[in-house]
């Protein structure tokens, strides 16, 4: 039998040879691939991975700023900017302890978020940070709910948020012959019964299975004078309360437009913004977003505390803390720790700020008394309502820290990701199901999710 | 042979060629054997390993349970709920992929004007990135600004929108049609391909039989057919029944948990409940349904392929 060959340069290679040398090629190209085999490299340099769920463009033009700023003053340090979102931080921030690759820093996720991670020893304290600040520049109390044990800190605010605030449309108001803004949940929804009507849905409530709606029961469960754990912690959730709670926002279902069984926090804006609904429930994030998206009704706007069950149940705010913090497995601690106090020097802090205005309030008062912050005309147009938000974030409180008395809940963030809380809210309002029965059940996936 | 090595009785006794064929046949085959294990083997014994703990997901530390991961599964009425889910859901998908797929591949077999075109064009929903297609589906069938509802209240068919994906059966029957849009091109093409390949000497003699066009169909392009629709039947399965970002995306498993299939309800343990053991549970549960429905379709399939 005739061997088969071919030429490789006048060369004549025979079949067995040719793949003697393939194998051989193969399996020098799988040896140098491996991580083993490949020589350590010295890294050039620092890169600092920053996440964040708040990444409008203004913002990103911001951090692009502060971004610039810092690396021009610490060479060899690079910072690469990553978004996430509201409703994927918690699925993205287990995806990343698991894997190992965490981000270096992390702004404007819930405090409460903080407090779980620190908890199963995933946050690096935040002490060192605060110094660098400097504690004597924020308002008092700012940071309480960061000093998960006393002086320690996990975290600080990169600023307040009231969450909850009750948008109207002032003009709707008129037309439908209501002299005042709603105070309570009867006259609120009476309220929404008459402005409701002409393409003009009542309010964009979220009853999707996200966070969104889980934000809305708790501003609820709390209008209703109820708490959802007591002091101590145990689960308070299956009470009258949060009966009356669920059942009012069930009768707000047919107030809301028909997608609301969808709606998380970009359609709750833009409902009220675009002008499809007469309320809102958001952020201060409104006030700039209406007067570049909608501007015809910029002046016809305003913002309250969101009404209660009755006048003996005092008003009072969601405030999610928009957070930083620098999880644990870093590998560029002081690079992180630098960059983390740096994101509070005052030209980028307050251009942060002013991408949003009204949205994120300041945490450190040598900021909110600064002339430049206080000259922006979102802030200048609405100082009634930024000044609302203001005092009533800053005595807000949340799922994590449900009053002064409560010891912070570092199960906050699993409750609302495990989707116990929106999906009590979906069961009662779109499957009829016993309001009572279904608060039940929801009590028991809190208990085992405190005991988990 | 005219290369046989002959072994010398001094020296060391050299490979024979047999032996040395068997060595590089072994080289030739061991990086496909080591991704094969890299890439199956070794995520499949680690999840296996995994559904044997009770895990956190974000420090990846637990402690063993054996089986009660597994007996808590089968104890769910959330599991069965979301497998019963899972099958509505492909079996509808895929019925309507195959139906709107083999309909598409004979109408584009016709000589019809701008076939090519028409040919490239039926390729853009499988091409187009699930999240983008996710995105257009949703502005569309938006309640308050999106076109399908727009168009129903100007006919008048409607006097309020439509709820499409926040309400049941409409999220059910949204998912399913989005579904078929976005995979019946992959019917397209397979069966496009196979019909190209029949000879027309089968219709001309079908037509001469007296066969008319419905009859051409059945007795001809059916069976001709049949073995790439069983492969295209059996990989649409086990793509559907897997499917994740489309309907996460669309509902999110809503509304209540409606259309959470078992792939949602694996996500939703390993980074909702941060629980990673009963997630890697829930995955081999699935793999097991994968599995008896593999096992059962390919017996069936092959007792019918043997002759009679």
């Amino acid at each position: 039998m005739r061997k088969k060959s071919t030429q490789f340069r006048g060369v004549p290679v025979s079949r067995r040879q040719a793949l003697w040398t393939l194998g051989a090629a193969g399996a020098l190209t799988a040896a140098t691939s491996l991580p083993v085999a490949r020589p350590a490299r010295a890294q050039a340099q620092v890169t600092l991975r920053w996440w964040s769920p708040q990444s409008a463009p203004a913002q990103l033009a911001a951090y692009k700023f502060q971004i610039a700023q810092f690396e021009a003053a610490h060479p060899g340090v690079k910072v690469n900017f990553e978004p996430t979102s509201d409703e994927g931080y918690p699925a993205q921030m287990a995806a990343a302890y698991a894997s190992g690759e965490v981000p270096d820093i992390v702004t404007h996720i819930p405090s409460f978020a903080v407090a779980s991670y620190f908890d199963k020893g995933l946050v690096e304290p935040f002490d060192d940070v605060i110094k660098a600040i400097g504690p004597e520049k924020y308002y008092p109390n700012a940071n309480k709910t960061y000093e998960i044990k006393p002086g320690t800190f996990t975290g600080t605010g990169i600023g307040n948020t009231a969450a909850d605030n009750f948008w109207v449309r002032k003009d709707l108001m008129e037309k439908a012959g209501i002299t005042q803004i709603p105070r309570t949940w009867d006259e609120m929804r009476a309220a929404l019964q008459k402005m409701q009507g002409g393409g003009i849905y009542g309010a964009p409530l979220p009853f999707a299975r996200n966070s969104a709606t889980s934000f809305v029961v708790t501003t609820l469960i709390h209008g209703a004078g109820g708490q959802m754990f007591t002091p101590d912690l145990q689960v308070a959730i299956a009470s009258p309360e949060t009966e009356h709670a669920i059942e009012f926002y069930k009768s707000l279902r047919e107030l809301c437009p028909p997608g609301a069984t969808n709606y998380s926090w970009g359609e709750m804006i833009t409902g009220f913004v675009s002008g499809a609904c007469a309320t809102g429930y958001y952020a201060g994030r409104v006030l700039a977003n209406v007067n570049t998206q909608n501007a015809a009704i910029a002046d016809k706007i305003t913002c309250t505390l969101y009404p209660t069950i009755s006048k003996d149940v005092p008003q009072a705010s969601v405030n999610d803390f928009p957070s930083v913090f620098i999880p644990k497995g870093t590998k560029n601690l002081d690079s992180a720790k630098k960059f983390a106090a740096f994101l509070f020097e005052p030209e980028g802090y307050i251009k942060q700020l002013l991408a949003a205005p009204g949205h994120v309030l300041p945490v450190l008062k040598t900021i909110g008394e600064n002339p430049t912050y206080l000259a922006d005309p979102i802030i200048k147009k609405y100082p009634k309502e930024v000044e609302l938000m203001t005092v009533s974030a800053a005595a807000g409180y949340n799922l994590g820290f449900e009053s002064a008395k409560h010891k912070p809940n570092t199960k906050s963030v699993d409750i609302i990701a495990s989707e116990a809380l929106s999906e009590m809210v979906q069961r009662v309002a779109l499957n009829n199901e016993n309001a009572k029965v279904v608060i039940g059940d929801t009590a028991k996936k809190l208990e085992a999710i405190m005991k988990s | 042979m005219t290369t046989a090595v002959l072994a010398s009785p001094a020296g060391p006794r050299p490979f024979s060629l047999q032996r040395q064929y068997a060595l590089l046949g072994m080289l030739l085959i061991a990086p496909t054997i080591l991704v094969f294990c890299t890439v199956i083997v070794y995520p499949l014994i680690t999840a296996i390993y995994l559904s044997l703990f009770s895990i956190y997901t974000p420090t990846l530390q637990g402690h063993w349970v054996g089986l009660q991961n597994f007996r808590e599964m089968f104890g769910s009425a959330e599991f069965w709920t979301a497998l019963r889910t899972n099958v509505i859901w492909t079996l509808g998908t895929l019925s309507l992929q195959v139906v709107f797929g083999v309909g598409t591949a004979l109408l584009l077999n016709q000589n019809i004007w701008f076939r090519s075109l028409a040919r490239s064009l039926i390729l853009f929903p499988y091409f187009v990135s699930t999240v983008v297609a996710v995105l257009i589906w949703r502005w569309m069938l938006n309640d308050v600004y999106g076109i399908f509802n727009h168009a129903l209240l100007q006919a008048g068919v409607v006097d309020m929108p439509v709820d499409w994906l926040g309400r049941m059966p409409n999220a059910m029957t949204s998912i399913i049609l989005i579904g078929a849009w976005k995979y019946f091109p992959f019917v397209v093409i397979a069966v496009l391909a196979r019909l190209q390949t029949i000879p027309p000497q089968l219709y001309e003699a079908a037509t001469i039989d007296g066969a008319g066009v419905w009859g051409r169909f059945w007795d001809v392009t059916l069976p001709q057919l049949r073995e790439v629709l069983v492969v295209i039947v059996l990989l649409r399965t086990i793509w559907d029944f897997k499917e994740f970002d489309l309907i996460y995306l669309l509902t999110g498993g809503g509304p209540v948990t409606s259309t959470q299939t078992l792939p949602l309800l694996v996500y939703k343990q390993a980074f909702g409940m941060n629980s990673m053991g009963t997630a890697s549970t829930y995955a081999i549960g699935m793999l097991l349904v994968l599995l008896t429905f593999m096992v059962l379709y390919l017996s069936r399939v092959g007792r019918g392929s043997e002759p009679t």
